[in-house]
C-alpha cells in the first residue's frame, strides 16, 4: 500500500533491532493528560478541555492510517483524520510516552528553560492585571478620563502580548495548531493563525485585489484584518477565480475568520463594478447581495449567504452573469465592520446593529443597479475589514441562468465599436524632396 | 672487433645525403664552378669576396657553407628576385586599418525616433505616440507598448505626458485621457476612468433559440420546455431531421440479387447515403459476414486456432523458408 511504502523506511529504522536507538522508547505526539495540563494551561481562559475518550485504534482519527478506515472515520464520527497519513502511521507504530518521561536529556533541559520562561511570563501577566485593576478602581478628574482610558488600552495591549509570549514556545501548542485543532478563543492560536494567514493567503488576496483594480474601483482602500474563504456548495473558490455561471447561481458560503477577541456584527456586500452602460459608454455598479448584522466570532465563522434571516438581508442573492462579448465581470465581496458599541463588555457583542427595515423603507440602497458601496459605507459608518473576489464570464450556462433569475438581456451580444481612423493629413510640400 | 659504431655510420650517411640534395636542388658541382667563374668576372673590383682564396683550389668542390654565403651575397645583385631561389623579402605592414570602423565612421541613417504625437493631441487606438530605443517613456493609462518599445494609443482620447510618483518614482509615462480637461496621473484611490467601447446587438435568433432550448429542456431545471420557441423553421438542409428530407429509392444489383437502397437528400443537395452508412458498408460485406465473432474466454476456440497456426508454421518451416529458429511456433 502506498502509505506504508512511504513510511516504511522510517518505520524500519525505528523498529530495527540492530541499533541501540530502537530499544529506546520513542516519543509520540499524542497528548497525555499530564502534558495537556502542563502545557496548555492558558491564562486567557480558565476552562480546560477534558482529554478525548480512548477510541479503538481503527476508529481513532489520530491513528487511522488506511484510506478505507479514514473514510469510515469520516463517515461515522464526522471527524477528519489528524495531520498526515504518514504521521498517523508512525504514531500507531510507536509507544505513547508523555513528554516528561522522555529519555532525551537535552530535550528535558530545554523544556525546563521554557517552563522557567513561562513562569516568568505568568508572573508578569499577574502583575499587569493587578495594575490594570488598580487603575480601573481609581477615580480621576473628568479631564483625565481620556488619558486613563488610553493608558488602560495600552495596558490591555501589552497584556495580550504577554499572553502570546507565555505560550508561543510551547511544543504542544505548535503541534495542536498544526493539527488544526487550536481553540480560536485563545489568543495564542489566534495569533498563530493570523501569522499564517498573513504569510501567504493575505498577500495573494491583496495582489488579486490590486491587480484587478477592485480597490480603487469599488472602495478607495481596504486593509483586510479578517480572512475570507468562499464556497459554492462544496466547491472552494480561490480569490479572483473565474466561476462557472451555473455554479455561482446559488448563494455561496462565506467563511469569515476574525483574529481578535469577541463577537462582532458585520455587513456583507457583493458588488459587480463592470456592468456595461452603452449610453454612457462606461461601466456601472450592480449589487448582487447585501446583508447586515451578520454575527461573527473567532469560533463561529461560517455564513450561508442564502440562509440569513429577513432581518439581515437587504438584497438577496442575484446570480452573477456576464453578457456575451463582454470582458470578465468582477464580483467583489466586501466585509464591513459595523460601528462600535461604546458601552460593551469584552465578551459581549461589541457592534451596533443596523436597522435593516429602515434601509429597506428608504429605498436608496434596495436598488441593485447603480449601487455605490462607497456611499453606503459612509451613510452607515461602516469600516471595510475584509475582502474577497471572484469573476464570471459568459459561458454556455449564462443565458439559462439569466432567464431563471428573471433578468432580460440574455440574447444581447456586445461587439467592439468601430473607431474610424484619423483623416490622412498631407504634410506641406516643402517636406518632400 | 666490436659492433660497428652506429653514430659514426649514420653521420656519414647524412653527410652524403646532404651533398646529394644540394646537387639535386641547385647545379651539378662542375657547372657550379663554371658559373662561379662567370660571376666573378662580372664582379666589380670594389667588391670584397670573402670566399675568394678558396677558388684557387680549383679541383676541390666548395663546401656547403661557402656556397650559402656566396648565394646570399649574390642575391642582392640579381635583377629579378625569384621565389624559387628562396630570397628573403621584408614585408610591409599596414600602418592604416583597412577594415571596421576606421577613423570613426560617420552617423548612420536617422531612425526617425521620437514623439509622433504631442501632448493634448487627439489620437485613436493604434496610433503611434512615441518611437524609442529602450524605454525612455512607459505606457501609462490607456496606452500600450509594442515589441520595439513603441508607445501606442489603446483608446481614443487626448495624449498626456506625465510622471506618476505613486506608481514609480523615476519613470515617465505617456497616457490617454478621454476629455480635454482631464489630467494624469489620476487621483489615488479614485475610481478608474474607463470606457466600454462596445455596442449591444441582438444575437441572431437561431443561436438564442438553440441555447435556451438546450438549457430549458434539461430535466434538472424543472421548468417547462419552451415549445413555442423551438418551432422556428430551419433554414438549411443541415437543420432538418433525416425523416423530413427527400428520400429516393434505387435498385441496387451488386451481389447478384436486387436490393432497394434508400438515399436521402444530403447537404450539397445530392441524394446519397450518409457518411456513416458508407463507413459501415464494410461491415455488411460478404467477407465480414464470414468472420466469426470473437468470444472472450472461449479457450477451446483459442486452442484450435493455435493448433492451426502451429501446424501452418511447421509446414512453412519444412518448405525451407523462414530461417529463424526460435520464432513463434
Amino acid at each position: 500500500m502506498a502509505f506504508e511504502k512511504g513510511a516504511r523506511p522510517l518505520a524500519r529504522c525505528l523498529q530495527c533491532t540492530k541499533h541501540e536507538r530502537a530499544a529506546l522508547p520513542i516519543r509520540t505526539f499524542t497528548t497525555s493528560r499530564a502534558a495537556l495540563l502542563e502545557t496548555t494551561n492558558d491564562p486567557a481562559s480558565t476552562e480546560t478541555a477534558p482529554p478525548p475518550a480512548r477510541q479503538p485504534m481503527s476508529m481513532n482519527p489520530e491513528l487511522v492510517s488506511r484510506p478505507s478506515q479514514e473514510r469510515r472515520v469520516v463517515a461515522e464520527t464526522g471527524k477528519q483524520p489528524v495531520a498526515s497519513r504518514r504521521r498517523r502511521y508512525m504514531l500507531k507504530q510507536t509507544q505513547n510516552i508523555p513528554f516528561e518521561q522522555l529519555p532525551f536529556q537535552c530535550f528535558q533541559e530545554a523544556r525546563k528553560v521554557l517552563q522557567e520562561d513561562r513562569k516568568e511570563k505568568l508572573e508578569q501577566i499577574r502583575v499587569q492585571r493587578e495594575r490594570m485593576e488598580r487603575l480601573q478602581a481609581q477615580n480621576v478628574a473628568p479631564q483625565d478620563e481620556g488619558r486613563k482610558n488610553h493608558r488602560l488600552k495600552s495596558m490591555r495591549e501589552s497584556l495580550d502580548h504577554l499572553k502570546i509570549l507565555a505560550d508561543i514556545n510551547d511544543p504542544m501548542v505548535k503541534k495542536t495548531f498544526e493539527d488544526k485543532q487550536g481553540d480560536m478563543n485563545k489568543p495564542i492560536y489566534r495569533h498563530l493563525a493570523d501569522k499564517k494567514w498573513r504569510s501567504y493567503k493575505r498577500q495573494v488576496l491583496m495582489q488579486r485585489i490590486t491587480q484587478m483594480n477592485v480597490v480603487p474601483d469599488v472602495l478607495p482602500a481596504v486593509d483586510p484584518v479578517v480572512s475570507t474563504s468562499l464556497m459554492f456548495g462544496r466547491r472552494n473558490v480561490q480569490h479572483g477565480e473565474i466561476v462557472d455561471s451555473r455554479v455561482s447561481e446559488i448563494a455561496p458560503f462565506l467563511e469569515i475568520q476574525p483574529y481578535d477577541q469577541g463577537e462582532r456584527l458585520y455587513t456583507v456586500a457583493v458588488v459587480d463594478p463592470d456592468v456595461p452602460n452603452v449610453k454612457k459608454d462606461g461601466f456601472d455598479y450592480r449589487c448582487h447581495y447585501l446583508a447586515s448584522n451578520v454575527r461573527i466570532s473567532p469560533t463561529e465563522t461560517m455564513v450561508r449567504l442564502g440562509d440569513l434571516s429577513e432581518k439581515q438581508v437587504i438584497l438577496p442573492w442575484l446570480a452573477p452573469y456576464s453578457q456575451k462579448g463582454l470582458p470578465y465581470q468582477r464580483l467583489a465581496i466586501f466585509i464591513m465592520e459595523q460601528p462600535k458599541l461604546e458601552s460593551a463588555a469584552d465578551s459581549a457583542c461589541r457592534s451596533q446593529e443596523i436597522d435593516v427595515a429602515k434601509i429597506k423603507e428608504a429605498g436608496r440602497y434596495t436598488k441593485r443597479h447603480g449601487f455605490i458601496l462607497r456611499s453606503f459605507n459612509t451613510t452607515q459608518d461602516l469600516k471595510p475589514v475584509g475582502a474577497d473576489l471572484f469573476r464570471t464570464v459568459y459561458d454556455e450556462g449564462t443565458a439559462g441562468v439569466m432567464e431563471r433569475a428573471g433578468v432580460i438581456g440574455g440574447d444581447i451580444e456586445f461587439k467592439r465599436k468601430k473607431i474610424e481612423p484619423l483623416p490622412y493629413k498631407k504634410l506641406p510640400g516643402s517636406r518632400y524632396r | 672487433m666490436g659492433p660497428p659504431i652506429r653514430g659514426v655510420a649514420s653521420g656519414r650517411r647524412f653527410a652524403l645525403r646532404a651533398k646529394a640534395s644540394s646537387a639535386a636542388l641547385r647545379i651539378p658541382a662542375v657547372d657550379q664552378q663554371k658559373a662561379l667563374a662567370a660571376y666573378s668576372i662580372r664582379l666589380t673590383t670594389a667588391m670584397v669576396l670573402p670566399a675568394r682564396p678558396m677558388f684557387s683550389a680549383a679541383p676541390r668542390a666548395p663546401s656547403m657553407a661557402t656556397l650559402a654565403v656566396l648565394e646570399s651575397a649574390l642575391s642582392g645583385l640579381r635583377i629579378s628576385t625569384s621565389a624559387a631561389i628562396g630570397s628573403h623579402v621584408s614585408r610591409r605592414h599596414a600602418s592604416h586599418q583597412a577594415q571596421g570602423r576606421a577613423n570613426k565612421a560617420a552617423d548612420g541613417a536617422g531612425k526617425r525616433l521620437g514623439a509622433k504625437k504631442s501632448g493634448g493631441e487627439f489620437v485613436v487606438p493604434g496610433n503611434i505616440l512615441f518611437k524609442q530605443r529602450g524605454t525612455l517613456w512607459f505606457p501609462g493609462d490607456n496606452c500600450s507598448m509594442g515589441r520595439d518599445h513603441t508607445i501606442h494609443a489603446a483608446q481614443p482620447g487626448y495624449v498626456r505626458y506625465y510622471r506618476d510618483p505613486a506608481r514609480h518614482p523615476k519613470r515617465k509615462y505617456i497616457g490617454i485621457v478621454f476629455e480635454k480637461n482631464q489630467q494624469l496621473p489620476a487621483p489615488v484611490n479614485a475610481v478608474r476612468r474607463r470606457k466600454l467601447g462596445m455596442l449591444a446587438y441582438q444575437m441572431p435568433q437561431t443561436y438564442a433559440v438553440q441555447e435556451s432550448a438546450d438549457l430549458l429542456t434539461g430535466p434538472q431545471t424543472g421548468l417547462p420546455g419552451n415549445a413555442e420557441m423551438g418551432t422556428a423553421k430551419p433554414s438549411t438542409i443541415r437543420d432538418q431531421p433525416n425523416e423530413s428530407r427527400g428520400i429516393k429509392t434505387i435498385k441496387k444489383t451488386g451481389s447478384g440479387k436486387v436490393v432497394d437502397e434508400k438515399l436521402t437528400l444530403r447537404p450539397g443537395y445530392q441524394y446519397r447515403q450518409a457518411n456513416w452508412e458508407i463507413g459501415r458498408a464494410a461491415e455488411r460485406s460478404k467477407a465480414a459476414q464470414m468472420v466469426k465473432p470473437f468470444v472472450p474466454g472461449d479457450r477451446f476456440a483459442a486452442w484450435r486456432k493455435k493448433n492451426i497456426r502451429v501446424a501452418k508454421n511447421a509446414e512453412r518451416r519444412a518448405m525451407g523458408r523462414g530461417g529463424k529458429k526460435g520464432g513463434k511456433k
